[in-house]
């Protein structure tokens, strides 16, 4: 018995079967998580390096190229980029995604261990980092008061940052920007000096006389008693009376040669949210949590957290991530509804009958929500991919199910039993089925295979798609069937369509019949028109492949906008502090569609390696600014983005910024992309002078914003130069001289004052005044072994110089990246007019220029796409032949292949869209859809003929009466993907080109394939039949002669 | 006796099998899955590509005043789905075993 028999047979175990598919799929649903990408693993990993005092030069020579020829033997490696620096050596790798990373870091383990014995001794272990996703940090709160903000740290720690450290799924929280209290010890070095006393001496003595010491036990009577000696300060207070030493007899305190402070640290990030100082808070979270979960958990116990702080302190949420998934989310759950409504009146229209379109219908429920049961067992989340993959499918899983009810009305209408028909109908165009469910799996199954950045985002679109189509035919071929049976109503003679509107709508229906019929008969009167007609189509649409642009990712607007300001190197936090307060005010009146900006300048305190990994400097100011919901502003971020670097241009005291849409929200499609050309040479001085040019060449190229070197410019420093036999002569050692000069600037940490559980840092350092001039440097007074007292100036000079910039390597070569981002104009323009002016440039020998950067992605990503396209076209092509048993019928179906991708063309020429990645896998998904259409008509005049209808009645006939499902079929897909297309709500712009391409190809292609593909089909068989009869001819003759 | 051969597409089965027991005929051979086609302008029932629908066959074995009854009943399906295909031919028939 065949599986259609047994379901129209048994259909409460069918109906069973199915609801109970529906339950688990509901059930794998609720236990979903929303998450915006299925998960990635970042496909890079960095060494660092540490050789103290060593320049950037020497650690380029010593460390950096001796790591990287033997990095560059770990397998998949795709790129190793390296920056070397004063002290430090930073290695990073890049990988082919899909690599697992874990083996890949041990095989970095392996290189470095061996290389370990090659580094210069000096030098510190090399340190592996795995970059990973689970670093963003997934909120940013800000807390803002109007109190002291002496104890914001205190009460931040512990009434925020620790009740949300305890919340599931959070992986630590960092306060940032809020004064940490700090002792100060200011000497002042003239008293110092008079009394022979060094601030190191201050700082042992503290340390001695700060502490609590447990002297053992004693046996007194019966008991046992421990001793201790307390000597701990209570508060820093008594530090001022604390003796130092003894002069002239007399002691010496503390408060005598210094002033102390009890105060706030000295060098810190100042964050100000609003205009107003307030200390931001990071939030990360643990790896393998979600997102919207940690946050939603945070979120709901803020109100408990907001109502324990004092009433000054008020706390605001700067950033959460959760939101725009949430927001994408859910336009997108918005989207599929749509495009299921759209689906349903297609079906009601066509079929114009409620029962028969509810039995339609409800194949689409249970063939989607198959795929929330395969996410659940995969461990993937709902994401943007996931969902619109069901935006993808929900047009084709009507298909199959609709070609099944049709034939079953049609048998109905002939007067069968509804029972009967059902088993029939089915058996007669199950095989058609089937095939044209093989030509989409054919067309998505190869979408799992992809590799790159693409396979990670179509690998969960190919899964999907054909599980939900393999549902779908199961669908068609069991509850079709079945529901069929038991739903439609046997019709008496006569009596058709009562109703006025369906009676309408077919009257309508049957002159568009009529209308392509006549059509079609007067293509095939004029074959050679038609197909020269066509040919020229076609070859116009190609001219437009000239003008349509092209673009690697789609722009994505999630209302957030990066921009660093760089004043000029050695800027004082002063002047940054009011150039920022300067841009607030500006920029908090210009544009309303923002609501918080938030600034951090300021040297990093961070101690995470988030906050350590940025640069920070007195110099540097950078806002992260969120704006409200694109849906509710006019303009977009990259205008309001771009409007911001007109703004900071007119600002004379400006070094350099960078505007970034979108934030640097790593790629994949978020906000803008970059452009980047890459300098390549040994000698630093020809390689300074192109990247200078090719600097000039993207400035002057029209929509290239914020273009800018990444060798940074010569930073200005105080070099020490210490005379060796001086230092010897006095009894000095370098290390020794060198510490102290460190410990008169930068300070030394005697030790920490314990108050309430809380430890403090007590810092001896030079008072402020006199750490003001290059004299103040060469004043600080050296002490020997034997006491006796050294100025600076006397064993060594202080030089002013700049020092070096950072050496930054491409694939082991020296580079120097020239970078800008992209503003309103297509990547593929920019990269062809860069080129030719690169041409022009009369470059150094032994210097290469080459594009990067986005570019660099998109042509792989398109080749890997064309590859696709052409093992995709092949796998259609072999499951037609299969089907039809004919390697020239399913040749013949492939001629519309053509006419969709010129509707491709028109589409998006038409709508002013690029061809991007998406649009591109828009295309491919086209050759399935659109041979279907072929498939049908085809098959059905195939039939025609074996009745033996001569060859032009049987194209007229086959045409006129497939007309119906292949406009319904095509009807449904198209409109599918109409509320993708428009691209209604956050973050839908990326999978607005596929729509788009889709729904052009396939309208163009169905227009033209159900005249082209006849007549092609035509002109095959007349050469055929006119073959057959030359033979008969032929034989005549040879019959007549013998 | 009387023989009645019955063939007709598949699709009218259980139309068939309600008409014979209508008529309390009970003895009957049926053959599922037979092929053929009109001698005028009945469509070819050959389970192919280009023929998908197939016939069945049915000998039923009944008194003669039974057989008026049914052919009424075969007359009235023949009627309601003349396109389907339904043909019926009538032997005598001698019981021997």
């Amino acid at each position: 018995m065949k599986i259609y028999e047994i379901a129209v047979k048994k259909p409460v175990t069918t109906a069973l079967i199915f609801i109970g598919i529906i339950i688990f799929g509901l059930f794998s649903f609720s236990r979903l998580s929303v998450d915006l990408y299925p998960d990635i693993e970042l496909n890079m990993a960095s060494v660092m390096t540490t050789y103290p005092g060593a320049s950037a030069a020497d650690i380029e020579l010593n460390i950096t190229k001796n790591l990287e020829t033997s990095l560059s033997t770990v397998t998949d490696l795709k790129e190793i980029t390296s920056t070397s620096k004063d002290n430090v050596s930073l290695i990073t790798l890049e990988f082919e995604y899909g690599t697992n990373m874990d083996e890949v870091v041990n095989d970095i383990r392996s290189v470095l261990d061996m290389q370990r014995n090659n580094l210069p001794e000096g030098a510190e272990s090399p340190v592996v980092f795995k970059f990973s996703t689970e670093m963003m940090p997934v909120l940013f709160l800000s807390a803002r008061t109007s109190g002291s903000p002496q104890n914001l740290y205190k009460i931040l720690e512990e009434k925020v940052a620790n009740p949300i450290n305890r919340i599931k799924g959070v992986a630590a929280s960092n306060i940032g920007g809020a004064p940490e209290r700090e002792i100060q010890i200011l000497t002042d070095p003239r008293k110092t000096d008079a009394y022979k006393i060094t601030d190191e001496q201050i700082a042992a003595l503290i340390g001695m006389d700060n502490r609590n010491i447990p002297a053992g036990s004693m046996d007194i009577g019966t008991e046992t008693y421990s001793v201790r000696v307390e000597g701990e300060l209570e508060e820093s207070s008594q530090l001022e009376s604390m003796v130092i030493g003894s002069y002239m007899g007399r002691n010496v305190l503390l408060g005598d040669v210094a002033t102390i402070k009890d105060t706030l640290k000295e060098r810190v990030t100042e964050v100000k949210t609003n205009g107003l100082r307030s200390a931001s808070l990071v939030i990360q979270k643990q790896s393998g949590a979600n997102v919207v979960d940690v946050v939603n958990r945070i979120n709901k116990a803020m109100p408990e957290i907001k109502a324990s702080l004092p009433p000054d302190i008020q706390i605001e949420t700067v950033l959460d991530t959760s939101e725009f998934v949430k927001d994408s989310i859910g336009s997108l759950t918005e989207t599929v509804l749509l495009a299921g409504l759209f689906v349903m009146l297609v079906v009601l229209f066509f079929l114009g009958r409620w029962r028969a379109s509810l039995i339609i219908i409800l194949s689409i429920p249970v063939s989607l929500v198959a795929a929330f049961i395969y996410l659940m067992i995969t461990g993937n989340s709902l994401n943007i991919i996931s969902l619109s993959s069901l935006s993808i499918a929900i047009g084709m899983v009507v298909d199959d199910a609709i070609v099944v009810l049709e034939n079953i009305t049609t048998h109905i209408e002939r007067g069968s039993k509804p029972r009967d028909a059902a088993i029939y109908a089915t058996n007669e165009v199950a095989v058609a089925v089937m095939a044209s469910t093989l030509t989409i799996i054919a067309v998505f199954f190869p979408l799992t295979m992809v590799s790159g950045l693409a396979g990670i985002m179509f690998k969960q679109l190919g899964w999907i798609v054909t599980i939900i189509i393999s549902v779908s035919l199961l669908v068609a071929l069991t509850l079709t069937p079945m529901l069929s049976a038991r739903m439609l109503k046997q019709q008496k003679k006569g009596e058709k369509r009562t109703n006025k509107i369906t009676a309408a709508i077919e009257k309508i229906l049957d002159a568009i019949d009529v209308f392509y019929a006549k059509m079609l008969e007067r293509a095939l009167r004029h074959r050679t028109r038609v197909l020269t007609g066509a040919i020229l189509i076609f070859a116009a649409s190609l001219l437009l492949l000239g003008i349509v642009k092209t673009d690697f990712f789609p722009e994505s607007d999630n209302g957030t906008i990066n921009v660093s300001v760089e004043l000029p190197v050695g800027t004082r936090m002063e002047q940054t502090r009011k150039l920022n307060d300067l841009i607030y005010k500006d920029w908090s009146v210009k544009y309303p569609e923002v609501t918080t900006i938030q600034s951090s300048m300021g040297p990093s305190d961070g101690s995470n390696i988030f906050m350590a990994m940025s640069a920070s400097g007195t110099h540097l100011i950078s806002y992260t600014i969120k704006l409200t919901k694109s849906s509710e502003r006019d303009r977009s971020i990259f205008e309001i983005g771009d409007l911001m670097r007109k703004d900071l241009e007119a600002i004379p005291e400006i070094y350099r910024f960078n505007v970034i849409p979108g934030g640097s929200g790593m790629g994949m499609g978020m906000g803008g992309s970059t452009f980047q050309v890459n300098v390549v040479g040994y000698d630093m001085q020809d390689a300074e002078m192109t990247a200078g040019m090719v600097r000039d060449i993207l400035k002057n190229t029209k929509g290239i914003r914020d273009v800018a070197l990444s060798r940074e410019d010569y930073s200005p420093q105080l070099q020490v130069v210490f005379n060796r036999e001086k230092l010897a002569m006095n009894g000095l050692t370098l290390a020794g001289a060198a510490t102290v000069v460190r410990n008169r600037i930068n300070g030394v940490t005697a030790s920490l004052l314990r108050e309430e559980g809380e430890e403090y840092d007590i810092v001896v350092r030079s008072d402020g005044k006199y750490r003001t001039e290059i004299e103040d440097v060469k004043n600080i007074m050296l002490y020997n072994s034997q006491g006796k007292g050294v100025r600076l100036s006397e064993v060594g000079n202080v030089v002013e110089s700049f020092s070096p910039p950072a050496i930054e390597h491409i694939d082991r070569e020296r580079v120097i990246k020239v970078t800008g981002n992209i503003y309103k104009r297509a990547l593929g323009d920019i990269t062809e007019e860069v080129n030719k002016e690169l041409k022009k440039l009369d470059i150094p020998p032994q210097i290469n220029v080459q594009v990067s950067g986005s570019v660099e992605d998109q042509k792989e990503s398109f080749a890997d796409m064309f590859t696709l396209l052409l093992l995709v076209v092949m796998l259609t092509y072999i499951v037609m032949a299969a089907q039809f048993e004919s390697l020239r019928d399913p040749f013949i179906i492939m001629f519309s292949l053509p006419f969709a991708f010129t509707g491709v063309f028109i589409a998006l020429w038409i709508t002013g869209t690029s061809l991007s990645l998406i649009a591109l896998i828009g295309a491919i998904m086209l050759v399935g859809i659109v041979v279907k259409n072929g498939i049908v008509l085809i098959d059905y005049i195939n039939l025609n003929i074996e009745r033996g209808i001569s060859i032009k009645r049987a194209v007229v006939l086959g045409g006129k009466s497939r007309l119906r499902p292949v406009l319904m079929t095509t009807l449904t897909t198209i409109l599918g993907m109409v509320p993708m297309a428009m691209g209604i709500g956050e973050g839908s712009e990326i999978w607005q080109p596929m729509g788009i391409s889709i729904i052009g190809g396939l309208t163009v292609s169905t227009i033209l394939t159900l005249i082209v593909i006849p007549t092609i089909y035509a002109s095959f068989h007349a050469r055929n039949i006119r073959k057959i009869r030359k033979k008969g001819r032929r034989r005549d003759i040879i019959i007549n002669k013998a | 006796m009387k023989a009645l051969m019955i063939v007709y597409n598949q699709a009218h089965n259980l139309l068939i099998m309600e008409a014979l027991d209508k008529c309390n005929v009970r003895g009957f051979t049926k053959w599922e899955d037979v092929q053929g086609r009109g001698t005028f302008k009945g469509e070819p029932h050959y389970g192919t590509h280009a023929w998908p629908s197939k016939n069945m066959a049915t000998l039923a074995i009944m008194e003669e005043e039974k057989l008026q009854l049914l052919l009424k009943e075969l007359q009235k399906i023949n009627d309601e789905a003349e396109k389907q295909g339904l043909r019926a031919f009538v032997w005598d028939s001698q019981p021997v075993i």
